[in-house]
């Protein structure tokens, strides 16, 4: 019964869609049509010509301009919807391209890292079943393990100071500041995060690295510590101004009811906006832990640049490689099954965010609708 | 008569024990102060203050925070004051003390050599009556008592100099030595924090109020510690690059202003080595991400938010679009690398480290694009329909305009963020580790027409270029060497130039938005 209703919505909705652009088709100026098939028509064929990396893609691509500024000058408004809608498209083809050409570039590496479990060959098993990376002597092995070791302790250090950090700074700028003060806090935030992650790298490199060499009486001055704090530093903004938002998004008039009823201001932070925000905190807090994987100069520069996994595992006072430092270094240098090896690690790197981010929308998606909707 | 009545109309007797508590949370941010002078070794632990060494003072300071903490505690409890404690400190308060008794039996019975399963043992014996002395009795009591025996441990073991200059203990396995130059502050900066909330609950006479005051006062700190971060950095770089990238600086002369630094290749003929062709790649580079990332953005933004409707379309463009704001940026690199550059001539080049940087922008300039004009009141596009203006030249002339403050500060925004990345154009850009002036790259009087396809070509375009931020980052992996003649202090002027280069365009961004934020208000 429902089966059937969903064919015949479907069905109905197709044709409401037929008609209308019938009717559009009907009632546009037949020129302004062929002006913007051509236009956009070009425009495919270019890309399609730069895809296959054919020097031609340059002719199609001046037709497009032709089409369009002739179209600009005669037929705006249609011009400009069509274009507009072609350059809304670009956000969508560029994930594809990078999703097709990071995972085609890997198919070595995994096909290399065949391994069988329970009888059946899975491809790319062995990235993730032995430790060792070793690219240069035998028997050359490309596991990830030792750099997702890596990124994870990176990680958890950088959200272990990011994440009280970061909650408790939006707090401030979104509950107890008085305006003035909010006003130079904010932007102060802002600017934390438009400082370079090389100028963070550095720093690390001929300051705390030394320092850190000395002081904990190390071999040699990496540690995953250090990284994970000032990779912590850089994704502190990224927590701060999300959960800020998710934080003065709850509306006025559930503080203001609490504070009415006699609650201090900690208490209604505590027991009326925290948990109305909780998605949108989680959320900002997610967002952070995905800034903090990916983050790769200050690691790179202050790591020591050794696939291999430190012992005991929680040992921070070691720091060889997270993926994003293996990628920087290696990439070059690299070629053939080691070069794919390293797209390997970006598509763990990728796949990862990716997730992260998908899962903060989904959250913030559902503290909007609980909230009613307010902005 | 009830408590709260009392409390909140009799609040004389109060004045000498708010003061003193008031003096005990300012003595615990002069500590925290002093503890972190010596973790950045401005101060030496051994250091004499007032005849002691400044461990051991420091160890007097926080017995006596200490004594007296619980000493509020204990005129609450026997009602030598009014205050308003409830019934338990609470479960977050219980759950950290738990935690932080916890470790100070593991670290204690670690460093007495104890097995683990003894760490472990001592450990739960301490953590759990620190949760049991925490969790069930009145406030006042758990939320000093376990703070005051924090503070007395510290500090009785800094007077008897437990833990001093001097001490050290070898984490076995670990490859590290913990060392008293590192741990005593450690130690003192913890231990003040605790004493600090502890005292500022006090203040606030316990209960809901107390608890007001103390978190407020941990807020403050980590905000106020934020703050520190951001200007300590900031001056950091300024004085270490300033001998840099003033070097050689002159005004008057032949040319007006003569800044060798920021005007000079890196040759062998440059008396004073400079960062011009870095500079200019920069330039370039920002350039042409922001041809390719600003008209699509904003017309993708457009068509979102004016012709689209919301549906499936929209959601997966915005989903897309938040996937590649999060986005690693060395991801971006990968991307870049394997796709642009078998395009534009099989090297790494100027062009595909501006398109990637391209790609990257685009999210930024999209998000922002649309928040301003989804921004602009619905009014100005219903009054411009009822005059009967298409739809169009409503966007045209009414929408945009209206946006163009949000999407410039977006744009600037967006930039100062790019303007610093490094990943990407590792993989796609290149560059010498320390180019000459011949180096810069010539875009403009680069192009050339061609009788083949693609008919017009611009070989500055396909070579390799430096970058500011790749610059710095050859420089170190080069080991901070090179055929300069101080390529610390070169380092160390790129460094600055970079983050100068970049909050200029944070400045610029912010001061537009507040600049129209202001005119929207008036």
């Amino acid at each position: 019964m429902s089966l059937t209703n969903t064919t015949t919505d479907w069905r109905a909705g197709i044709e409401r869609r037929l008609t209308r652009t019938r009717e559009f088709l009907d009632e546009t100026d037949p020129e302004a049509l062929t002006v913007v098939t051509v236009s956009m028509g070009s425009l495919l064929a270019a890309f399609l010509g730069f895809l296959l990396a054919s020097p031609w893609a340059a002719v199609p691509f001046g037709a497009f301009l032709t089409a369009t500024g002739y179209g600009w000058a005669r037929h705006q408004a249609l011009i400009a919807r069509a274009v507009t809608l072609a350059m809304t498209t670009v956000t969508l083809v560029t994930l594809g391209l990078i999703v097709v050409f990071i995972f085609a570039e890997s198919i070595p590496a995994f096909r290399y890292e065949t391994a069988s479990a329970f009888g059946i060959s899975v491809p790319g098993l062995g990235m993730f079943a032995q430790p060792r990376w070793d690219a240069v002597s035998e028997p050359v092995r490309y596991s990830l393990l030792p750099m997702i070791h890596g990124t994870v302790m990176v990680t958890t250090i950088a959200t272990l100071v990011a994440a009280p950090l970061g909650v408790a700074a939006a707090l401030f700028i979104a509950e107890i500041a008085p305006p003035t003060v909010r006003e130079l806090v904010k932007p102060g935030i802002e600017v934390l995060a438009g400082i370079p992650s090389i100028v963070y790298g550095f720093i690390g490199f001929t300051v705390i690295n030394p320092w850190a060499s000395g002081a904990f009486d190390l071999n040699g001055g990496s540690t995953y510590l250090f990284v994970g704090i000032v990779v912590g530093l850089m994704a502190l903004p990224t927590v701060v101004s999300v959960a800020e938002d998710a934080l003065t998004s709850v509306p006025d008039v559930m503080k203001h009811g609490s504070l009415a009823l006699g609650a201090t201001d900690w208490q209604s932070m505590t027991s009326i906006t925290l948990p109305a925000a909780f998605s949108g905190v989680s959320a900002a807090v997610l967002l952070g832990v995905g800034r903090a994987i990916g983050e790769t100069m200050a690691a790179t520069v202050m790591l020591a640049g050794i696939p291999r996994i430190s012992e005991p595992l929680v040992n921070v006072f070691y720091g060889y490689e997270t993926l994003t430092s293996l990628i920087a270094r290696g990439y070059g240098s690299a070629n053939g099954v080691h070069e794919s090896a390293l797209f390997a690690a970006g598509v763990v790197l990728f796949v990862t965010v990716l997730c992260l981010s998908i899962g903060s929308q989904y959250i913030e998606a559902r503290m909007r609708r609980r909230l009613g909707g307010a902005e | 008569m009830s408590r709260a009545t009392r409390t909140a109309l009799v609040r004389d007797d109060r004045t000498a024990y708010e003061a003193a508590a008031g003096a005990a949370v300012g003595i615990s941010g002069i500590v925290f102060v002093v503890g972190l002078a010596t973790l950045l070794g401005v101060v030496g632990i051994d250091d004499p203050v007032a005849g002691l060494e400044l461990s051991v003072l420091f160890g007097v300071v926080l017995l006596a925070l200490g004594v007296t903490v619980v000493g509020f505690g204990m005129a609450s409890r026997l009602g030598y004051v009014d205050a308003a404690p409830q019934p338990s400190a609470g479960i977050v308060a219980a759950a950290a003390f738990t935690g932080i008794w916890f470790a100070v039996g593991a670290a204690v019975s670690g460093a007495a050599g104890i097995g683990t399963a003894g760490r472990l043992a001592v450990g739960a014996v301490l953590g759990g009556s620190a949760f049991a002395v925490t969790a069930f009795p009145r406030e006042d009591v758990g939320s000093t008592v376990p703070v005051g025996a924090v503070a007395g441990l510290c500090g009785l073991s800094l007077v008897v100099g437990v833990i001093g200059p001097g001490w050290e203990q070898a984490l076995v396995g670990y490859n590290a030595t913990l060392f008293g130059d590192t741990v005593v502050p450690v130690v003192v900066l913890f231990t003040s924090l605790v004493t600090g909330w502890s005292a500022a609950k006090a203040y606030g006479g316990f209960g809901a109020r107390g608890r007001n005051v103390g978190a407020y006062v941990l807020i403050y700190l980590v905000v106020g510690s934020i703050l520190t971060v951001l200007v300590g950095l900031v001056a950091f770089v300024t004085v270490r690059g300033l001998p840099g990238l003033f070097g050689g600086f002159s005004v008057g002369g032949a040319s007006l202003v003569s800044w060798p630094f920021l005007t000079n290749g890196a040759g062998l003929t440059a008396d004073v080595a400079g960062v011009f062709p870095a500079l200019l790649g920069t330039v370039w580079l920002v350039i042409g991400a922001v041809l390719f990332a600003v008209p699509t953005g904003v017309g993708a933004a457009v068509f979102l938010s004016e012709y689209a409707e919301q549906g499936r379309f929209t959601g997966a463009v915005e989903v897309a679009t938040n996937g590649l704001w999060s986005t690693p940026s060395i991801v971006f690199g990968l991307f870049g690398a394997a796709f642009l550059i078998p395009r534009f001539g099989n090297q790494k080049s100027l062009i595909a480290g501006m398109l990637t940087l391209g790609f990257m922008l685009l999210p930024l300039v999209l998000i922002t694009s649309r928040e301003a004009i989804l921004a602009v009141p619905d009014e100005y596009r219903d009054a411009s329909a009822a005059l009967g203006v298409s739809k169009w030249k409503t966007i045209r002339s009414v929408v945009l305009p209206a946006a163009i403050p949000g999407i410039a500060t977006g744009v600037i925004l967006g930039v100062g963020r790019i303007a610093g990345e490094t990943a990407p154009i590792l993989l796609t850009m290149g560059g010498g580790v320390l180019p000459g002036k011949s180096a810069a790259p010539d875009v403009l009087g680069g192009f050339q027409l061609s009788g083949s396809p693609p008919f017009v070509s611009n070989p500055a375009l396909l070579e390799a270029t430096s970058a500011l931020p790749y610059q710095l980052y050859a420089l170190i992996t080069a080991g901070l060497s090179g055929n300069i003649e101080n390529p610390q202090e070169f380092a160390w002027g790129l460094a600055l130039t970079l983050l100068l280069v970049v909050l200029v365009f944070y400045a610029v961004g912010i001061a537009t938005r507040y600049y129209f934020r202001r005119k929207l208000h008036q």
